[in-house]
């Protein structure tokens, strides 16, 4: 592990990138490196996701620079996809990559699972619909949305527990939702968990601590898939697969061993293998992917095998465009790519030969070459990658029955439950929000948000919880708390604003809420019931202000959205002042707030 | 002895800070961007990139390079 850095600075950042072995520092000194070369396509992806992800970023970028692309990451806030697709669009972001994450619904949902009646994950499953398909009717305008399914983290039970069964109904909801939008795709996330292994996919360090749960080896594979299901970003598009003949549709060579002689009989070992690997192109044939062979080869032998062989699957109906000759296979590929009017970046080339695949690569590095390995077991893993090129995010044909079944059923289900605004979507969450002034009992919990909340905090004061308990008993001073719930459960207190009065003036000396509750109207709705309780004490004018820091970007234009008038800025300190009478603030009528 | 230049190397690259920032008193207090998420992948890439698994309970503490080559050392010298 202890590799001299001199050692690594020798090689190319690519060769970095591309090493399975590379280290997370040596992943993120060869992206930088990579991305300050100069590098032709370029793609802008915002991550959205409920639980923390910042990794995901290098990795997607990592993959995407192999694949010749740069890609700028942006970070969305903590379960917030609606307002993310908000300043994503602004920000010129051009794919998605949503994340749900089973911890958003509420805490120790796993746990809960088994408590939960069918009436409660009936209400889970609607409102999971109505919350993703305003995501991804917001979304049309992105060139790839990028959809994650959910997964668990508790262990599996043997025999699969309700959990699973929850799960298995809420990821059938966001693939049905998913397959209604031409842009976007889903990733099995169970599945890429499965296939790592769950000790290997997860980090149960940061998971209780940061709500991080993956491992880098978890995030690696997850860049993977959405480079695949993105197609490198909209930068490749594969069309034709472009095969050779000998060693790759039979084994054995066609001139010497004779079509007697070939090995491709389904009922042998290794004829079996190449009759797998010719169903498995029929088959991407049948998706819509144009087949083509290019084989040094006599061009009437090769004909009598599609026409006549009887171990053949593929045959000459199957085969759209042909180059069997012995010219050499560069200008046989550049003839393909000619005839079928595609570009050579759309084609994919799979040759036994590593003669034949190094002068392709050199020659064409627009085409993607596979050669076939030595060891024929291991042709099949060779061919599981080119599937991924063509299928991963969907076929490229139509004729997806599948897709069309999921197409059919959510249109059936959107009569029943679809929301057409927003609002509707809040109006059916049920939203309350209890406000209570110095709450004593809530003051290590209070001090407790005043240290950790970073995005939405307006002043950034942090208390200590003596500090709380003095504010509280200052006559001259109301602290208020809030509590938000909603009809699947309360996330507890998870905001506070601190007001201080002095004469005939409310001043606002802080405001801050947990990022989980943003992005509901909350933080509008809770103004009335403190301004009439300002009034009462005699006061008749408010003053507010934002104070900038590293993280609180997302709070700058937060009292100009509440409507008041702006009327001092220094150093990004922004200043109001209005008089109460002259305020009202917007209305959240999906939310009722209650206090004592 | 765990290689200093390596490790220094290796908190730069993390935090995005040219190596010359990260002399023998850095701490998450002296370098800008040394936060909670940055802190978390500094976890990551100094197992990875020394070969051992740092436990949980230091995890999240060890936010200074004193403390960091400290704990390597004691769990390169296990």
């Amino acid at each position: 592990m202890n590799r001299p850095v001199a050692a690594e600075m020798a090689r190319r950042p690519l060769d970095v990138l591309a090493d399975p072995a590379a280290s997370l520092a040596e992943i993120m000194r060869a992206v930088s490196a990579g991305e300050a070369d100069a590098s032709p396509a370029a793609a802008h992806i915002g991550i959205s996701a409920g639980a923390t992800v910042e990794l995901l970023g290098l990795y997607l970028r990592r993959h995407a620079l192999l694949a010749g692309v740069k890609l700028q990451v942006s970070q969305g806030n903590f379960d917030d996809p609606l307002g993310d697709l908000a300043r994503f669009a602004e920000a010129g972001v051009d794919h998605l990559l949503l994340a749900p994450f089973l911890d958003t619904f509420e805490p120790a949902f796993e746990a809960r699972a088994a408590m939960l009646s069918d009436a409660d994950v009936d209400a889970r499953e609607a409102e999971l619909r109505g919350r993703w398909r305003l995501v991804l009717q917001g979304a049309t305008s992105f060139r790839t949305v990028i959809l994650c399914g959910l997964h668990r983290i508790a262990a599996p039970v043997a025999g699969g527990d309700r959990l699973d069964d929850i799960l298995a109904r809420l990821n059938q909801v966001l693939r049905e939702e998913a397959a209604a939008y031409a842009n976007v795709r889903f990733i099995d996330m169970a599945g890429l968990v499965a296939g790592l292994g769950r000790r290997e996919a997860f980090d149960l360090r940061f998971y209780l601590r940061n709500a991080a749960p993956y491992s880098p080896a978890l995030l690696d594979a997850w860049a993977r898939q959405a480079l695949a299901v993105s197609r490198a970003y909209g930068a490749r598009f594969h069309k034709a697969l472009v095969l050779d003949c000998d060693n790759t549709l039979w084994g054995g060579i066609l001139g010497e061993d004779l079509a007697g002689g070939v090995k491709l009989s389904a009922q042998s070992y290794p004829g079996a293998v190449f009759h797998r690997a010719q169903t498995e192109f029929l088959a991407l044939q049948r998706q819509g992917v144009l087949l083509c062979l290019c084989s040094k080869n006599d061009p009437g032998e090769v004909d009598a095998m599609l026409d006549h062989h009887p171990d053949m699957v593929l045959r000459q109906a199957d085969i759209i465009a042909k180059e069997v000759n012995w010219s050499d296979k560069v200008a046989n590929l550049r003839r393909i790519a000619r005839v079928l009017n595609i570009g050579l970046d759309s084609l994919v080339f799979l040759d036994d030969s590593a003669f034949e695949c190094e002068a392709v690569r050199s020659q064409l590095p627009e085409v993607a070459v596979f050669q076939v390995p030595a060891s024929p077991p291991d042709y099949l893993a060779v061919i599981a990658s080119i599937k991924d090129l063509f299928l991963a995010g969907g076929a490229v044909s139509d004729g997806r029955a599948k897709t069309e079944q999921y197409r059919q059923r959510a249109q059936a289900l959107a009569e029943q439950q679809a929301f057409a605004t927003h609002e509707d979507y809040l109006t059916s969450l049920g939203l309350t929000v209890t406000l209570t002034r110095d709450a004593v009992p809530r003051i290590a919990r209070i001090a407790e948000l005043s240290q950790k909340s970073n995005q939405f905090n307006l002043t950034t004061v942090r208390y200590s919880a003596p500090q709380i308990e003095g504010l509280m008993a200052d006559p001259a001073v109301a602290v208020w708390s809030l509590d938000v719930a909603d009809r699947f459960g309360a996330a507890g207190l998870t905001g506070v604003v601190v007001v201080r009065f002095a004469g005939d003036t409310v001043t606002v000396e802080s405001l801050f809420m947990s990022c989980r509750v943003l992005g509901r109207g909350v933080e509008f709705a809770i103004w009335p019931v403190i301004f009439a309780d300002a009034d009462a004490r005699g006061c008749r004018r408010l003053q507010a202000s934002y104070l900038p820091t590293a993280k609180n970007a997302q709070a700058a234009d937060y009292y100009d959205r509440l409507g008041l008038p702006l009327t001092a800025e220094a150093q990004g300190v922004r200043s109001y002042e209005i008089a109460l009478t002259d305020f009202t603030p917007p209305p959240s009528p999906w939310i009722e707030v209650l206090h004592d | 002895m765990i290689d200093e230049a390596m490790l220094r190397q290796v908190i730069a690259s993390v935090l995005g800070v040219p190596v010359e920032a990260v002399g023998p008193d850095a701490s998450s207090d002296t370098l800008a961007g040394w936060d909670s998420l940055k802190h978390m992948n500094l976890v990551l890439a100094l197992e990875q990139t020394f070969g051992v698994e740092i436990p949980d309970e230091d995890a999240a503490d060890i936010t200074s390079y004193a403390l960091i080559k400290m704990v390597l050392q004691h769990l390169v010298a296990d």
